[in-house]
């Protein structure tokens, strides 16, 4: 196996699983909200699901369903106090959620004796040996398909719940919450809902990132990670639940891993994003572009005149 | 949702509709083809031992790995693959991995990394072959002046995560 597949299949993972975390910053933004706390999720679901599958022995989809679960109730448990907050307040409060997270994973100790040492959570020396991958022989090229298929799904779930009225509401609220609340539309439910939602995505980005590695610990949640969260939904686009998608793929698949600019790469994506919120604050894929988009899709071939009758 | 709420136009997302039931059997598909974890199973992990020095510009991270089995025999045939990452950074600063060539010496392996910057790197050697392994060390990279080589000490809490000052009295790596 050379060098070069081991790198494009780990960057396709890490690709996939960036996606989902930045599918959960996307969600937030949808009912306009910003969210610099993302990687708490991400980091709770990965010890989460790490703690049960290394120490508990549970099969790698109950651990990562309950990382889930973890991830979405915490959420919705930091939504319920920051419902009132809106714009820099909730930015401010999600971004001291995430540090706090981040120290309280720095002090968790929880380990229990293998043959070949201690294994769990260790603090700030974080958390090795989360081995299911390796003792049940899963191949990363296996555990690549896996990770695409899951964001396959949540890519087609998300964008089927955008054709609904729930997804529109979600917009609503984004654009105008006075104005959807006079629609008859709990906008505290539907920001609670979302909430939940993006935690439970982020913490199966976080599942997923810790299996692929078998190592984590405090130090990889940092708000860097929630920042890039979302820079990729804005870059991207928020038109549509493939636009984080395509804001990953411009930075970790063009600036990152094809080397174009060394050195320079995370320069160019700030100003990037930067350009991005003065000349098109919505991204690339904003809802006027998926809107013209969806209509050319949409657009039937005009009607075939009939034959002409011909002479016998 | 209040049924009050009128029937506004949906945002076009291309079909995707259709997509939703073709996800969800995907999602549980996966899922159910992967196998139950086993339970703690008995070791045959090797002993990884790491050293590595950097030097040059990038820098670069030279690294030895050295395979033994737990009575003490090197581990020989193997291939390793070394890779790096900023755990400050996750999913970012990936460097390219490379595979370890045997030295020579048994059980040991070697291979020259090309990193972005000095700081902390967690260096993943993968192991298959005889026996399958993945592990990672976290190394400060040391600024190194000239033509040195310095060695990349295993990193601790407070050491600085990007410019990885040298903190005296620090020497080699160290062995699982």
């Amino acid at each position: 196996m050379s060098a070069s597949w081991v790198h494009a299949v780990g960057l396709a993972s890490d690709m996939a699983i960036m996606s989902l975390l930045a599918l959960s910053a996307y969600l937030l933004l949808l009912v306009g909200r910003v969210s610099f706390g993302q990687q708490a999720f991400f980091g709770l679901g990965a010890y989460a699901s790490g703690v049960m599958s290394a120490l508990f022995a549970w099969p790698l989809a109950a651990a990562l369903a309950l990382g889930v679960v973890v991830g979405a109730l915490c959420s919705w448990a930091l939504a319920l106090p920051t419902m009132r907050l809106s714009g820099l307040h909730y930015a401010v409060a999600t971004l001291a959620f995430g540090e706090m997270a981040r120290i309280a994973l720095s002090a968790l100790h929880w380990q229990r004796p293998t043959e070949d040492g201690p294994v769990g959570p260790a603090g700030i020396e974080g958390f090795r040996d989360i081995r299911w991958l390796l003792e049940n022989d899963v191949s990363a090229e296996a555990y690549l398909l896996l990770t695409l298929g899951l964001l396959a799904a949540v890519l087609g779930l998300l964008m089927a719940a955008e054709r609904t009225r729930l997804g529109t509401a979600w917009r609503m609220t984004g654009q105008d919450d006075v104005l959807t609340a006079a629609q008859g539309v709990s906008v505290a439910r539907m920001r609670l809902l979302v909430a939940a939602l993006a935690g439970g995505l982020a913490a199966l980005g976080g599942g997923l990132y810790a299996h692929r590695t078998t190592y984590i610990e405090p130090a990889l949640f940092d708000p860097m990670l929630g920042v890039h969260a979302v820079g990729y939904a804005l870059l991207g686009g928020l038109g549509t639940a493939l636009g984080p998608f395509l804001g990953v793929v411009i930075d970790l698949g063009l600036l990152d891993a094809a080397r174009l600019f060394p050195g320079w790469r995370m320069v160019i994506f700030g100003g990037l994003v930067a350009l991005f919120l003065r000349w098109r604050p919505r991204g690339l894929l904003d809802e006027v572009l998926v809107h013209r988009l969806g209509q050319w899709l949409r657009r039937q071939p005009p009607a075939q005149p009939p034959n002409p009758p011909t002479a016998p | 949702m209040n049924s009050s709420f009128p029937s506004l136009p949906s945002f076009p997302s291309f079909q995707s509709a259709r997509l939703a039931p073709w996800a969800a059997g995907t999602l549980l598909a996966l899922a159910l083809t992967l196998p139950a974890s086993a339970l703690a199973q008995s070791s045959s992990r090797p002993q990884v031992g790491l050293q590595c020095v950097s030097h040059g510009s990038g820098p670069m991270l030279e690294c030895v790995v050295d395979l033994r089995r737990r009575d003490g025999s090197a581990v020989e045939g193997a291939q390793v693959m070394l890779g790096a990452l900023m755990p400050s950074m996750p999913m970012a600063h990936t460097i390219k991995p490379m595979k370890a060539a045997p030295t020579g010496k048994p059980g040991e392996y070697r291979a020259t990394l090309e990193l972005e910057m000095l700081g902390v790197w967690s260096v993943e050697v993968d192991i298959s072959g005889p026996l399958r392994d993945k592990v990672a060390r976290n190394l400060l990279v040391h600024e190194c002046p000239g033509s040195e080589r310095c060695a990349a000490t295993p990193a601790k809490a407070g050491d600085d995560v990007h410019m990885g000052r040298h903190r005296p009295g620090a020497h080699g790596g160290h062995k699982h």
